[in-house]
């Protein structure tokens, strides 16, 4: 591949690797799947699939928390639309991607910048690239533009980052959270209920609306964490929530703020799941959360099984799906094989179909019999 | 009596349905007549003999209805419907077809049995059909093919069946251009239309040798290196989940798969020779 350069303004010379490097890892703490092919996966044993560059990390932003906030002095690239194509089609044909995610800082305004992604993704389907492509869209994207982009990208979203108004301003002051956010997050809601009717049958992917929350940068528990997720499940369609939790970056306004540990961040994960595929509502969950309304360091399922004793046990071979979807290591794949297999006759069966009997038997009966545990030993409750 | 399949899906399904109307046979598979024959000749078997499954294709979806009264219900996001099932069972290394037929007639008719994984055989050829489909899978993963004179190649070693199957998968990824996968001296070509041949066939590896020059793709190896390097969060480093998720046979598939391992385990150097210069 031959090698183009960047001329500066300080007068140096960037070649395409290094600006590529510097733009990639710009989006290092994005997350974006496309829950199909991963063909790497990073040492810290996350899924590669998608080429994930900015287009630049020029930023008028004044984001308190990120690395390409306007007054941080970083070295500043751009790549151009040829090159980001280029590179996209080289790793596509080797198959080390199945597409793009395309982030970027915010060049003049939101409406400027949208527009250049939008170049990005012209280029790439007049070239025939069929692939994979997740535009990650800037607050404030104007609506003819996201209808543009629709039309192209598999996915787009714009970043939620927070559980409100209040703190939105405080670690984004250049946006408004209702306006540039919560209406983008409606846009792209209606726009993919469309696609999805257009696309019908076609094989065409059409993603689900997505959102990214920075966990750790202000001050909210996970309570307002979790509160927010549901809501934005039932109102914009939200399919999964990805949290990045929040790192300190020197030269920035929360540089001294302390990082959010990496459990809170897994457990978070751990309660959108029971939104997503248990079926949980976040009131449901309100006994897990400690005194100041964070999770602790334990898995939000069991915690929610240990403070409710009385739900328990749950009789293998005649408990509803919702019953046996509360006992600690049987999820829903095996709840539904269990429900399709009955009766079960030992816990070598229950483990060949998936659930995690050591994590399950203080929790059920199989053919009356339950493990005994130290509350039942001591008349505790029955 | 004996009942002889070809171990394709629709012979799978003939067998087990024969087997279900004479419980006692002996099952016996061929590839084809001229196996057949020397099968026979060999075991000097003269009982009466039920040959399915060597005639054109008949209906399948009706054959699995003949065989599974009760409809499917998809367990598991990961399980395919029952004839892939029984396709991909059949790609195995170690699935002996023999087994897979008295273990679907042992289903009682239930389609739903074969997924359950209740008894040691339904664990076990659940667990074959997983396999091939992980295999495959990581091929679709880890391969890294050339992209040499226009065509996209490929070439796979694996215990089970599976080069067909990658090749329609390469093909459909990459609509505008002929993919050849190779394997043992047979070529699968997926988009053959681009060079004069059906979108879909084998030809002789030897052929697609000859169409091949020097790689289009140099540099694309080094550009992923500093991509992969790129994406590394030191702090957040997390050798056993990588490890899991990119086992070390898949770094064999590719020189860029065992790359991207070696970092992996070793971790990505921050010290490089600029440092020191």
């Amino acid at each position: 591949m031959s090698v183009s350069v960047e001329k500066l303004t300080n007068g140096h010379h960037r070649t395409l690797s290094e600006r590529m490097q510097f733009l990639s890892s710009g989006t290092k703490y994005d997350s974006c799947n496309q829950s199909a092919v991963c063909h790497a996966f990073g040492p810290d044993g996350r899924c590669i699939q998608l080429y994930k560059t900015l287009l630049t990390n020029y930023c008028a932003g004044e984001c308190a928390y990120c690395p390409n906030r306007c007054e941080r002095d970083v070295p500043r690239v751009s790549l151009t639309p040829e090159e980001i194509t280029k590179i996209t089609w080289s790793f596509y044909r080797k198959n080390a991607i199945e597409g793009l995610f395309l982030s970027s800082g915010i060049i003049g305004d939101a409406e400027i910048t949208s527009q250049k992604q939008l170049e990005v993704v012209q280029l790439l389907r007049q070239q025939g690239f069929t692939g994979y492509i997740h535009v990650r869209m800037m607050p404030g994207t104007p609506k003819y533009i996201l209808e543009q982009i629709a039309d192209l990208a598999n996915k787009f979203g714009v970043n939620a980052e927070t559980t409100s108004s209040i703190n939105y301003s405080e670690i984004c002051p250049n946006f408004d959270y209702k306006n540039d956010v919560l209406q983008r997050l409606k846009w792209t809601r209606d726009l993919i209920r469309e696609k999805r009717r257009e696309y019908r049958g076609t094989g065409h992917i059409v993603g689900a609306n997505d959102t990214q929350f920075v966990v750790g940068a202000v001050d909210e528990p996970d309570r307002d964490i979790i509160r927010t997720v549901n809501k934005f499940m039932d109102k914009y369609a939200l399919r999964r929530p990805y949290f990045m939790s929040f790192d300190p970056i020197p030269d920035t306004p929360l540089e001294n703020g302390s990082p959010s540990p990496k459990w809170r961040e897994q457990r978070l994960y751990q309660a959108s799941f029971l939104l997503k595929d248990y079926g949980l509502m976040h009131k449901d969950l309100e006994d897990v959360y400690n005194d100041s309304g964070n999770l602790m360091n334990t898995d939000p399922k069991l915690e929610l099984a240990n403070m409710h004793p009385e739900r328990f046990p749950v009789d293998i071979n005649s408990a509803s799906m919702d019953e046996l979807l509360l006992v600690p290591g049987i999820g829903p794949v095996s709840a539904n094989r269990i429900i399709h297999s009955r009766p079960i006759g030992s816990e070598e069966e229950l483990a060949r179909m998936g659930a995690v009997v050591s994590r399950a038997s203080p929790f059920i009966d199989l053919n009356g019999v339950r493990q005994t545990n130290l509350a039942s030993f001591t008349g505790g409750y029955s | 009596m004996i009942i002889v399949f070809k171990p394709t899906v629709d012979g799978v399904l003939l067998a087990c349905g024969s087997l279900a109307d004479h419980p006692g046979s002996t099952l016996m598979v061929a590839k084809d007549g001229r196996q057949l024959k020397e099968k026979l000749r060999f075991s000097g078997i003269e009982d009466q003999i039920v040959r399915v499954g060597f005639d054109p294709s008949t209906n399948t979806s009706r054959l699995l209805k003949n065989v599974f009264t009760n409809t499917w219900t998809r367990i598991s996001p990961l399980d395919p419907g029952p004839l892939k099932y029984i396709d991909l069972v059949l790609r195995h290394g170690d699935a002996d077809p023999e087994d897979l037929v008295r273990l679907l007639w042992s289903c009682n008719g239930d389609v739903n049995a074969m997924y359950s994984k209740k008894t040691r055989i339904s664990l076990r050829y659940y667990n074959y059909m997983r396999e091939v489909t992980r295999s495959w899978q990581r091929l679709c993963m880890f391969s890294r093919p050339s992209f040499t004179n226009g065509l996209l190649f490929a070439e796979v070693d694996s215990p089970h069946e599976i080069s067909d199957i990658f090749c329609r998968w390469l093909a459909r990824k990459n609509p505008d251009v002929p993919v050849a996968v190779v394997t043992d001296g047979t070529a699968w070509i997926g988009n053959g239309e681009f060079v004069g041949l059906e979108h879909f066939t084998t030809i002789s590896a030897a052929f697609v040798e000859n169409l091949q020059g020097s790689a289009d793709d140099e540099g694309i190896d080094e550009l992923w290196d500093v991509y992969y390097d790129s994406q590394m969060i030191e702090k957040r480093r997390n050798r056993g989940l990588a490890k899991k998720m990119q086992p070390l046979g898949s770094s064999t598939l590719s020189k860029m798969a065992r790359r991207d391992r070696y970092k992996v385990e070793r971790g990505i150097s921050s010290c490089t020779l600029d440092g020191f210069i």
